[in-house]
């Protein structure tokens, strides 16, 4: 079954009066419930604007987006906002976290976004940052962790829904190899322990490597997988 | 608080914003303070002035420029509708006037005729009223004691060059009594007849020079329109009833609620702005966390409850330390001033409270478009900015 659906979808982008930068055209792809899937390509693709329609963070010109069984890109507003806060997880490169919060705020934030109270949300943010092993950092702020730490709180932050699908944009693309190494290993063994579905941008072929599916985008489309 | 940590990311943007605040909050408690003694003063003297008419000597008639006469007494007296007219004999406590703001210290000598047909209530902290007949006796207001130096009833105190023993301590009336020493006439008479040129001396004797007249109406006789009818039978004095003072008086503390008025829209241009310009510049340089919070799932009510928190906190610590700086001010004011006259600040709880109050909205007001501006943000261009 798939959990994600993504329908001859269009996007431009508006640059100047009559200037289009045409980002999407007529992409199509499927994500299957469980499945590690890599999203690849030559910059400027496409690769992150179809990661927004699939999180929801934007909708497309034309075509139709599914998640799990519910067409998204027709929802009013304030339902994508919702969808985003309980359904989806995003993991972003570099400078995911807000930087005055600590790590386990950081994490709890989402929780609180979902409809947690603040003391529930904390709980939570502290299992889940136990996890990601890093029960002895709950307390830092982003600036005082090691870009891969950072990366572990991220994921911790999108796992605290208990989402569906995570979402990553170049989730290793500013870490340094071993670092990269181990968040990929930490992502697969949460697809393979909990069954969530994994959709990673990248340009780093490991992540091609440990992904069960690699999607390949050329021009605003689907060129292969 | 996660708003105050946010608030303090900039620390010396944040302080300077805060600084403005609590500048405008200061000047608006230092003012407001002003206001709201004048307003009781005025409200004091409106009590006072309710059921009466003060009669004086017109000044654009008195061609030769002689003080009022006791005759006067009689003269209103037989005037239908008076049922009393006290003498009175008003001085200022310095000869100078004294190096005072606000209301001048007075000297009050009165013949005590009305005192059962006067309304305004005053009782005593210390001692008791003047008696008729008590000679070089006085009763002081409260704002007097430290000028004065006067520890209890008691006491004597000197005062335009004489010796008068305190028998009573007025209780504070938060108005004009306050800074009154009360005497009988002729002791006042006295002081004003010694204080009169030679050429005027040998027109009057001592006994009948006065100042002012308090007329107490008969029961049922309207204080405005016996005022009218005094001043249309006598052409050379002015009597003032309850209306005219108020119109007199009253504009005056309505100039000093303006400058209030005037003080508070300055603070609230000028602050707000401030604030305006620190949360537009916050919301610009934190696009990037907005457009993390959104795809976090946070609402737009979410992301403008954030900023107007941090806005209203701005307002809120500003209007704090404005407050904190007003009463110091004030007190420290009135601290010097008593020393040569009367306190002229009154922070009342209801400006202590209405400036805070006001800082909050202001800074709730000015955060509003930043925080709607935040709200509105599309997440994948605010994702996109680095
Ligand atoms: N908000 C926007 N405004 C204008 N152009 C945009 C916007 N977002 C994306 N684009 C353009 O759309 C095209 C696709 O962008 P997208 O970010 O999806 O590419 P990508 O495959 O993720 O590239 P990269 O590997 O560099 O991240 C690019 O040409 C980009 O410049
Ligand atoms: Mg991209």
């Amino acid at each position: 079954m798939s959990i994600i659906s993504v329908k001859e979808v269009y996007k431009r982008y508006q640059l100047g009066r009559e200037n289009f930068v045409h980002a999407l055209r007529g992409a199509t792809m499927q994500v299957e419930k469980g499945e590690m899937l890599a999203i690849m390509g030559p910059s400027g693709s496409g690769k992150s604007t179809v990661m927004h329609l699939m999180g929801c963070l934007d909708r497309p010109d034309r075509g139709e987006v599914w998640l799990a069984d519910r067409r998204v890109d027709t929802l009013p507003h304030g339902e994508l906002t919702g969808i985003r806060g309980k359904e989806v997880g995003f993991i972003f490169q570099g400078f995911n976290l807000i930087p005055t919060l600590t790590a386990v705020e950081n994490v709890a934030l989402a929780a609180e976004y979902a409809g947690a109270s603040r003391g529930k949300a904390r709980e939570r943010a502290e299992d889940v940052l136990k996890e990601v092993s890093l029960a002895d950092r709950m307390g830092h702020k982003p600036g005082e962790l090691s870009g891969g730490q950072q990366q572990r709180v991220a994921i911790a932050r999108a796992l605290i829904n208990e989402p569906s699908v995570v979402l990553g944009d170049e989730p290793t693309g500013d870490l340094d190899t071993e670092s990269s190494r181990e968040i990929i290993g930490l992502m697969k063994s949460i697809n393979e322990r909990q069954g969530t579905t994994f959709v990673l941008v990248t340009h780093n072929p490991e992540i091609g490597d440990a992904c069960h599916r690699t999607v390949l985008m050329l021009d605003g489309a689907v060129s292969e997988g | 608080m996660r708003a105050i940590r946010n608030i303090f990311r900039r620390k010396l943007r944040a302080t300077l914003t805060i600084g403005g605040i609590a500048i405008g909050v200061l000047a608006l408690v230092v003012m407001g303070a002003i206001a709201e003694k004048m307003t009781l003063l005025v409200n004091g003297g409106t009590e006072y002035f309710s059921d009466k008419v003060t009669v004086s000597e017109s000044p654009a008639h008195s061609m030769a420029a002689l003080p009022m006469s006791i005759d006067r007494v009689a003269e209103m007296e037989a005037v239908d509708g008076v049922n009393v007219a006290s003498a009175g004999c008003t001085l200022l406590l310095d000869e100078d006037g004294g190096a005072s703001f606000g209301m001048p210290a007075m000297l009050i000598g009165y013949d005590l005729r009305a005192r059962d047909l006067e309304s305004f209530e005053v009782t005593f902290a210390d001692g008791r009223d003047l008696e008729p007949g008590d000679q070089g006796k006085a009763v002081i207001g409260s704002d007097l004691v430290k000028k004065l130096g006067v520890e209890k009833a008691g006491d004597t105190i000197e005062v335009r060059g004489r010796t008068f023993e305190v028998v009573g301590i007025m209780e504070a009336t938060l108005t004009a009594p306050d800074t009154t020493v009360l005497v009988n006439l002729p002791d006042a008479q006295e002081i004003f007849y010694d204080g009169l040129p030679e050429f005027v001396q040998s027109m009057v004797t001592q006994d009948e020079v006065i100042t002012d007249l308090t007329i107490y109406p008969d029961e049922g006789v309207d204080p405005d329109q016996l005022a009218d009818r005094l001043e249309a039978q006598f052409d050379d004095i002015d009597a003032i009833g309850p209306e005219k003072f108020e119109e007199q008086i009253g504009s005056i503390a309505d100039i000093f609620n303006y400058i209030v008025y005037g003080v508070a829209m300055v603070s609230l241009v000028v602050g707000g702005l401030s604030v305006i310009n620190t949360m537009t510049m916050s919301v610009y340089e934190r696009t990037r966390e907005i457009g993390i919070r959104k795809a976090l799932g946070a609402s737009d009510w979410r992301i403008i409850r954030q900023f107007l928190t941090e806005s209203a906190w701005i307002g809120l610590i500003g209007g704090i330390i404005g407050l904190a700086l007003g009463s110091l001010m004030t007190a420290g004011g009135n601290n010097a001033i008593e020393q040569s006259g009367t306190a002229i600040f009154l922070l009342t709880p209801r400006l202590a409270i209405g400036s805070l109050a006001f800082a909050v909205v202001l800074g709730v007001l000015s955060g509003l478009y930043p925080a709607w501006h935040a709200a509105r943000m599309n997440p994948v261009e605010a994702l996109r900015y680095e």
